[in-house]
């Protein structure tokens, strides 16, 4: 993974947070290639398309018009070819029942928004620098929440 | 069945009626064959004599036929003559009188031929006599000695012969006067024994009776009072009492039925039509079911229904019935009618503000998380923004710009915080309530971890007894451990190391009148204290008030939401927190939950 460049992808319907995540990706110096998406109805089409070259990791955002990002997890895992893909909850809100149903529903990790920029680009660097097989082997309700 | 309602058993009293009543027909009906019998043998006896008395009677007529005779041997005088006829004539009554008296005796009848046949010969013997006499010829003395010897032994032998008679009659009449005596002597036992059974029975009777009257009074006399506190009862608790059986579909109404319906008692005639016409026309089909549960399946039910009453008023009626079986073997169905319309019309209004509360609550709490959820995504912006500009712009910014700058920031910040404890207490409110056994101790050391940097910064020291283990939702007793201790921590004294002391014990419930609970409950009163600051004493409720602040908000930053989500935590555990404060003492804060 270290050679490569890692592929990272964000659907969310908010123009200001699809800002901050690129520019925060542009400040970490860690190769990525990111791409953003504007809605689930857009992910999922994408995701879809055949021969189509899928993210290392996907941000999620939950509260999205259309198909939310519960709708799209659901759709992804229940997909085999997609249910690979390393998952992280990208949200404003951190509550208990949503964080409760998207680590049932299989989600690698909840982000919860940061309100500065440094901690944004700090807590990105973190999820994409995690080794997932060891992440999501020892992936419990307690480590599920990334937090700073 | 014991022995004395076995005795009380109607079966049993008509058995022994049955039973008196064979003895008193068999004793009467052998006393009457007795009296019959003596009156039989008191005949036999009178006949007896009779016969007797006639034997003499024929024995002296022969005598006085003799007499004559001879006298008109003697005399030749036709007066004898005539008394002559006259004794026979008198002797062949007598032995018709005789002929019939003996009619049933056989061996009587026999010797009475007998004795004819010799009065006969007699006769004839004396008539040759006569006729010699009377011819006048000269006397064949030879002859009439004969004649007369003959008539002398024809004499004997009937007189021998009456006597027998006499004699067998008077053996007849001892052993018939002795038979007439046995009987006689028995007759007063067996009228004795017919009157003694009749008082017997009698005096039985009468005790019994007596005894059914009386328990029939009294019976009588309880229910006459239970049916006037019956009614009295009905009146007062607004209910009434009906019987319907089911077979003959008769009703009986109690008088306040028909005053729960609004008409006079017995004003009119109770029937099922009668009382459907009282019943709300959308409600008819109630009574219908009910009845028909109740004729098919011989099962009642509660029913709940409207009455419009003659005035128009609706009430609100309630029906419980239940069958019972008579002594004709019918099923009756007796039934209680409760006017509930108070009852209900209050129920009523207190479920409607009951649905009207839980609805603005449940508005309220999302409209609480909504708000602040909503909001902090604007606000998450503006600070990401700010940082953004303050991190990459600050240069470009004059000296005062950036000091607004900073101002801008520390807003914001307040802002935030501001959030996040609101939708923190309205999340206390929302999350589901999960109970489990959890030991305080390590909760209250969890939160002093949480606290671990402001304990050090302030050098606090946290003085703490054993807690109990205890049913309660963890992670809100462990919130309501930090929000209190973080509140000790931040109104200490400036000069002064905080101690905060935090004890337990055990107390009745009944010691405490605001706890207001059944007697028998204990509460755990855990006490956190502190040397703080404190507070006026007026100012004890208030503080638990939601964004109610004592202090400056320069001097003590904070949003008024800690102490509010601590109370809103204890009421969660059913208990109650007070807060005790003296100004410039310091503060302590009661907290009560139930023991379970």
């Amino acid at each position: 993974m270290q050679n490569e460049i890692i592929r990272v992808m964000l659907a969310d319907d908010d123009e200001d947070d699809r800002l901050f995540f690129k520019d925060a990706f542009e400040e970490i110096k860690i190769k990525t290639e990111v791409s953003t998406l504007k809605n689930g109805i857009e992910l999922m089409n994408f995701l879809n398309q055949p021969k189509v070259i899928l993210p290392h990791i996907l941000f999620l955002d939950l509260n999205m018009p259309g198909k939310t990002g519960m709708d799209c997890l659901r759709e992804i895992k229940s997909i085999d070819r997609l249910k690979d893909i390393a998952i992280a909850i990208y949200s404003t809100s951190a509550s208990e029942e949503d964080i409760e149903e998207t680590f049932v529903q299989g989600a690698n990790v909840y982000i919860k928004k940061p309100h500065e920029f440094s901690a944004l680009k700090k807590i990105l660097e973190d999820v994409i620098t995690i080794n997932w097989q060891y992440h999501t082997s020892g992936l419990n309700r307690d480590n599920f929440l990334l937090s700073l | 069945m014991n022995l004395k309602s076995v005795f009380n058993s109607s079966l049993f009293l008509k058995s022994i009626f049955a039973a008196s009543l064979f003895i008193l027909i068999f004793i009467s009906t052998f006393l009457y064959k007795h009296s019959v019998g003596l009156n039989e043998s008191s005949k036999l006896l009178v006949h007896s004599h009779k016969v007797h008395l006639e034997l003499e009677q024929l024995n002296s007529t022969l005598k006085d036929v003799e007499i004559n005779q001879t006298g008109y041997f003697i005399s030749r005088d036709t007066i004898f003559i005539k008394a002559f006829n006259d004794s026979r004539d008198k002797v062949a009554k007598s032995l018709k009188t005789l002929n019939y008296l003996v009619e049933d005796n056989l061996t009587q009848r026999n010797n009475l031929d007998i004795l004819q046949q010799l009065i006969t010969q007699r006769y004839n013997i004396l008539f040759e006599n006569s006729i010699n006499l009377t011819d006048s010829i000269p006397l064949n003395a030879k002859r009439f000695n004969k004649s007369l010897v003959e008539g002398k032994k024809l004499m004997i032998s009937i007189r021998t012969h009456i006597n027998k008679m006499a004699d067998l009659e008077q053996l007849y009449m001892v052993e018939r006067e002795e038979r007439y005596k046995n009987e006689s002597f028995f007759t007063p036992f067996y009228s004795m024994l017919l009157l003694l059974f009749s008082l017997i029975v009698f005096v039985f009777s009468y005790f019994k009776i007596n005894k059914d009257l009386e328990s029939f009074k009294k019976a009588n006399d309880e229910l006459i009072i239970a049916t006037e506190s019956m009614k009295h009862a009905e009146e007062i608790g607004g209910f009434s009492s009906w019987q319907w059986n089911v077979q003959s579909n008769t009703f009986i109404y109690s008088d306040n039925q028909y005053r729960l319906l609004g008409a006079e008692p017995n004003s009119f005639v109770p029937s099922n039509e009668a009382f459907l016409e009282f019943v709300h026309p959308e409600d008819k089909h109630i009574i219908a079911n009910g009845e028909n549960k109740a004729v098919n399946d011989k099962e009642s039910s509660v029913a709940f229904y409207r009455i419009i009453r003659k005035d128009g008023s609706i009430r609100y009626f309630r029906s419980i019935g239940r069958f019972l079986t008579n002594n004709k073997g019918n099923k009756i169905l007796i039934g209680i009618n409760n006017d509930i319309t108070d009852q209900y019309l209050i129920s009523k209004s207190l479920e409607d503000r009951n649905q009207e509360l839980e609805k603005s609550n449940k508005e309220l709490a999302s409209f609480n998380h909504v708000a602040s959820h909503d909001l902090q995504e604007p606000l998450r912006k503006i600070q990401t923004f700010i940082s953004r500009i303050y991190e990459k712009e600050s240069y470009n910014l004059s000296e005062t710009g950036r000091e607004y700058f900073q101002r801008i920031q520390a807003a914001a910040n307040r802002m935030r915080i501001l959030i996040d404890d609101l939708l923190l207490f309205s999340r206390t409110n929302k999350i589901e309530k999960v109970f489990e056994e959890a030991d305080l101790n390590e909760l209250l050391t969890s939160a002093e971890l949480e606290l671990v940097q402001t304990i050090e910064e302030k050098n606090a020291k946290i003085n703490s007894t054993s807690l109990p283990t205890l049913s309660v939702i963890p992670f809100q007793i462990q919130q309501l451990f930090i929000n209190l201790i973080a509140n000790s921590l931040k109104y200490c004294k400036p000069d002064v190391d905080p101690i905060i002391t935090i004890g337990c014990k055990i107390v009745k419930a009944k010691e405490f009148t605001f706890l207001n609970q059944n007697t028998n409950t204990e509460y755990y009163k855990i006490t956190i204290s502190d040397n703080g600051l404190g507070f006026e004493a007026e100012y004890a409720e208030a503080i638990f008030t939601l964004f109610y602040r004592l202090h400056n908000n320069s001097d003590y930053p904070g949003t008024g939401i800690g102490l509010a989500i601590c109370k809103k935590i204890v009421e969660n555990h059913k208990g109650k927190i007070f807060a005790n404060g003296i100004l410039g003492v310091g503060a302590s804060f009661d907290i009560f939950l139930p023991i379970k």
